[in-house]
C-alpha cells in the first residue's frame, strides 16, 4: 500500500509539472481535507444509525438466529473444522455481518475465525484449506445490504437510492460461486 | 413492487422480533451509534490519504490518460467507470472516492453512476481482506488465496457490467 500510494503522488505531480497542470494541483491540495471531511461525515452518520440498528438485532439474538441457519451450509464449506464449533460461530457471524454490510463488525468476527482456524491448522506457516475457502468467501463479499452505497447515492440525490441493490446481489452472488468453485477444483482434489 | 419496501420491512422485522424478548433496545441502540461514531477516526486519515492521490491522479490529467487508453481496448465499459474496475481489487478507500467522483461528474443515476455502484457492491477488497487476515495469525504462504480471490472479483466485475447493460440500458 506503501508503495502504490507514493508511487502515485510521485508520479502524478511529475505528469502534472511536465503538463503545466500546477494551478489544478494546487486547488486539489488546499481542498482535499476538507472535501474528504464533507464526504465522510453525512456517510457516518448514516452508518452509525445502522450500527444502532445492527446492536438491537444482535442484543436480541436475530443474529445468532441467521447464524443457526447457515450453520449447514458452512459445515459443508468448511470440512477441516466441522467439529469446532466455536470457531463456525465466528465465521457465520462474520458472514452475516458482511451480508449487511457492515465492515466493521464483520472484520473483528473473521479475526477471531482466522485464530480457531490456526488452531486447527497443522503447518502453522501455511495457509490452510478452510482459511482459503473462508477469504474466498470474504474477498467477494456476499451483501444483501450495501449499506454504504445506498448511503453515498442518497447523498447525491439520486432517485432511486437502493435501485442497484438487486444487480449487486446478483453480481456479488456470481462472484462468490465462482470463486468457491475455483477453490474446491484447485485445492480439493483428493 | 420496489426497493422502497426493503429498509422499512426490515427495520420492522428487527423490532417486532425485539418485542417478543425483554432487552433494552434503546439502550442497545444507542449504544451502536456511539461505536458507529467512533469510527470517524479509523476511516478519516486512509481515506484522506487515498483522497489526496486520487485528486493528484486525476487533476494532473493521468488518469484520462489512463481511462482512455484502457476504452479504446474495452470500449463497453464507459471511461469514468475503468478507474474504479483497476482499483476495486486493491484499495476500498480508492473505489469509494472514485463512486463518489462518478456521482458528482456524471450523475447518481447516469448509466455510469448505476454501473458502478453496481461493481462497488459486487466484491470486497481482496488484497486488504487478504494481508489483514494473514497477518493477524501470522501466515506466510497464503497458497493460492489471492488468485482465487482475484479471479472472484474479476468474475464479479464482469457480472455488475453485464447487469447493468441488462437493466439498466
Amino acid at each position: 500500500m506503501n508503495k502504490i500510494w507514493s508511487s502515485i503522488i510521485v508520479v502524478s505531480l511529475l505528469y502534472a509539472l511536465c503538463n503545466q497542470k500546477m494551478e489544478a494541483i494546487n486547488a486539489s491540495v488546499l481542498s482535499v481535507a476538507e472535501d474528504t471531511f464533507m464526504f465522510v461525515v453525512p456517510l457516518l452518520l448514516l452508518t452509525a444509525f445502522w450500527n444502532g440498528i445492527l446492536y438491537i438485532a444482535n442484543d436480541t439474538g436475530l443474529m445468532k438466529k441467521m447464524e443457526h441457519l447457515l450453520h449447514p451450509l458452512l459445515k459443508k464449506l468448511l470440512p477441516d473444522i466441522k467439529h469446532d464449533h466455536q470457531t463456525l460461530a465466528y465465521v457465520a457471524g462474520n458472514v452475516v455481518a458482511n451480508m449487511f454490510g457492515l465492515g466493521s463488525a464483520a472484520t473483528p468476527m473473521g479475526l477471531k475465525a482466522m485464530e480457531g482456524m490456526q488452531a486447527n491448522n497443522k503447518n502453522k506457516n501455511k495457509a490452510s484449506r478452510s482459511m482459503v475457502t473462508f477469504l474466498v468467501l470474504n474477498t467477494a463479499g456476499v451483501t444483501i445490504i450495501p449499506t454504504t452505497i445506498i448511503a453515498l447515492r442518497h447523498n447525491a440525490m439520486s432517485v432511486d437510492p437502493m435501485g442497484f441493490v438487486g444487480c449487486a446481489i446478483i453480481a456479488t452472488t456470481c462472484a462468490s460461486v465462482a470463486g468457491l468453485l475455483l477453490d474446491r477444483i484447485v485445492n480439493y482434489r483428493e | 413492487m420496489s426497493s422502497q419496501l426493503i429498509l422499512p420491512l426490515l427495520i420492522l422485522g428487527i423490532f417486532i422480533y425485539s418485542l417478543t424478548k425483554k432487552v433494552d433496545i434503546y439502550a442497545s441502540f444507542i449504544r451502536g451509534v456511539k461505536d458507529g461514531l467512533g469510527l470517524f477516526i479509523d476511516i478519516y486519515p486512509s481515506l484522506l490519504a487515498m483522497s489526496f492521490a486520487i485528486a493528484l491522479l486525476k487533476e494532473s490529467g493521468l488518469l484520462i490518460f489512463i481511462s482512455d487508453l484502457l476504452t479504446h481496448g474495452l470500449p463497453m465499459i464507459p471511461s469514468e467507470v475503468i478507474p474504479m474496475c483497476l482499483f476495486r481489487s486493491f484499495s476500498g478507500s480508492t473505489t469509494l472516492v472514485i463512486l463518489v467522483d462518478i456521482f458528482q461528474t456524471s450523475g447518481v443515476d447516469s448509466f455510469a453512476g448505476i454501473m458502478a455502484s453496481i461493481i462497488e457492491g459486487s466484491t470486497d477488497t481482496t488484497f486488504y481482506v487478504i494481508s489483514l487476515y494473514f497477518s493477524y495469525v501470522k501466515i506466510k504462504d497464503i497458497s493460492n488465496s489471492l488468485w482465487i480471490g482475484l479471479f472472484a472479483d474479476l468474475i464479479g466485475i464482469i457480472c455488475a457490467i453485464l447487469l447493468t447493460y441488462t437493466f439498466f440500458s
